[in-house]
């Protein structure tokens, strides 16, 4: 490790000790120095705002969490419902953590004054972008229709926010979803999005179609279904 | 206590929403609100007991006539492809004015004084209920398969916002232009039946 790398180190360590205890509003780039050692300029010349600072802190603690989620996207699985469940259901559990919720409220807060909003809209995307190489693989693999790879991205964490997200990000809702809340929220999420990216054979033929144990049971098509295809 | 006028109440809602675009939620003060419309501190209370409720007027009539009108306007026995592209088309711009998202981010940014709750109670829930009935009845009738439709409006209401709503939230974009939400529309209505077909 560089001599810089480990001062970057100590400085995410310091602050994010601070801002867990303190909060953000309270927390001053002042007590961090103090905590480190070394001067503020240090601590400017890695990390431009106290904003993106607690942005990369929050991200930095949650690095192992983010690898491990990213690992139930395995290309080579022959099926993408399990992996697709299982990292729905984890993505799902992260995003509604108390510690992200605060993450996105004070990006979204900040977003009208600085470019913090941007940073921290960047590292949503670097997460999308794992998600987006899975999907691609599927379609390569012929497991998922064809389409954009990083709609298909955006439309699935749309899909897996669409429940609780948001009565949480308003604290319209105090308490944090229990693992079975997101595990089957992210279960209906990912069936409906399987559903729409199915390759389109499955589509034509119906009884294809009954491939995962977690479908209900198929009506009887009316006579005149139409054939939607994705993009 | 003095009759009250709709002139008195519409000019209390114009300043308290120029006051609060200024400062935000949280530094806004009742005084300042009053001071730009003159009268007293009593006669401001008596329309608007708090700054919450304050508050929660000014982005109503920002963004609620609009969405409530937007919901309504499905009709259950038109193409459903059609109903939900309209509603989609009516429901972005809507959604996307600059006004209506300096509202949402004061919302999300202030949730902890409460005004986030009234904005999710408010207008949340309430277009989730118009769009899930009228998902439900396109259940009954088999143009949608059989499934929950309170969750359904949730799926079919995120995949609208899926593609700009985050960016606008986070400033990653200014404006969106006309075409570009016509053709977020299409995909999400697009995805959401392909996924909701029977």
């Amino acid at each position: 490790m560089k001599r810089s790398d480990s001062k970057r180190r100590a400085i995410l360590d310091a602050a994010y000790r601070l801002f867990r205890t303190r909060g953000f509003e309270k927390t001053s780039i002042t007590e961090i120095t103090a905590a480190v050692g070394g001067s503020k300029a240090t601590i400017y010349s890695h990390f431009p705002s106290k904003e993106e600072l607690f942005v990369e802190c929050m991200m930095a603690a949650a690095e192992n969490y983010i690898a491990g989620m990213v690992r139930h996207l395995k290309p080579w699985a022959a099926d993408p419902a399990v992996a697709l469940a299982e990292f729905g259901s984890s993505f799902l559990a992260f995003i509604c953590s108390p510690e992200q919720l605060e993450v996105r409220r004070l990006m979204i807060a900040e977003a009208a004054h600085s470019g913090t909003g941007k940073f921290f809209f960047e590292k949503i995307t670097e997460l999308r972008a794992h998600v987006s190489a899975f999907l691609s693989s599927c379609m390569a693999r012929g497991t998922l229709c064809r389409a954009d790879p990083d709609l298909a991205a955006d439309q699935l964490a749309a899909l897996l926010e669409a429940e609780i997200l948001q009565p949480l990000l308003l604290q319209a809702r105090e308490e944090s979803p229990r693992a079975e809340e997101t595990r089957l929220a992210a279960k209906r999420a990912v069936a409906v999005f399987l559903r729409a990216y199915a390759p389109l054979r499955e589509r034509i033929e119906p009884p294809l179609r009954a491939r995962t144990a977690h479908r209900r049971p198929l009506p009887t098509p009316p006579p005149s279904t139409k054939l939607y295809r994705p993009v | 206590m003095r009759r009250k006028t709709e002139a008195k109440r519409e000019a209390i809602l114009e300043a308290a929403a120029e006051v609060f675009r200024e400062v935000g939620f949280e530094r806004a003060s009742m005084s300042e609100i009053r001071s730009r419309i003159g009268g007293s501190k009593a006669t401001l209370y008596n329309y608007f007991p708090s700054k919450e409720k304050l508050f929660f007027e000014v982005m109503y009539r920002a963004t609620q006539p609009e969405l409530g009108a937007i919901a309504s306007a499905l009709d259950p026995d038109a193409d459903l492809e059609q109903q939900l592209l309209q509603f989609g088309q009516k429901f972005l711009p809507a959604l996307y004015s600059p006004q209506a998202i300096a509202v949402r981010r004061l919302a999300i940014a202030e949730s902890g004084s409460g005004i986030g709750k009234v904005v999710f109670e408010g207008t949340t829930l309430p277009m989730e209920r118009q769009v899930a009935e009228f998902l439900r009845k396109a259940m009954k009738r088999g143009t949608l398969r059989t499934a929950d439709p309170k969750i359904a409006a949730m799926h079919l209401l995120s995949l609208l916002e899926s593609e700009l709503l985050q960016r606008l939230l986070l400033g990653v974009m200014g404006t969106v232009k006309p075409e570009a939400m016509r053709g977020a529309v299409r995909r999400a209505v697009e995805v959401f039946l392909c996924g909701y077909e029977p």
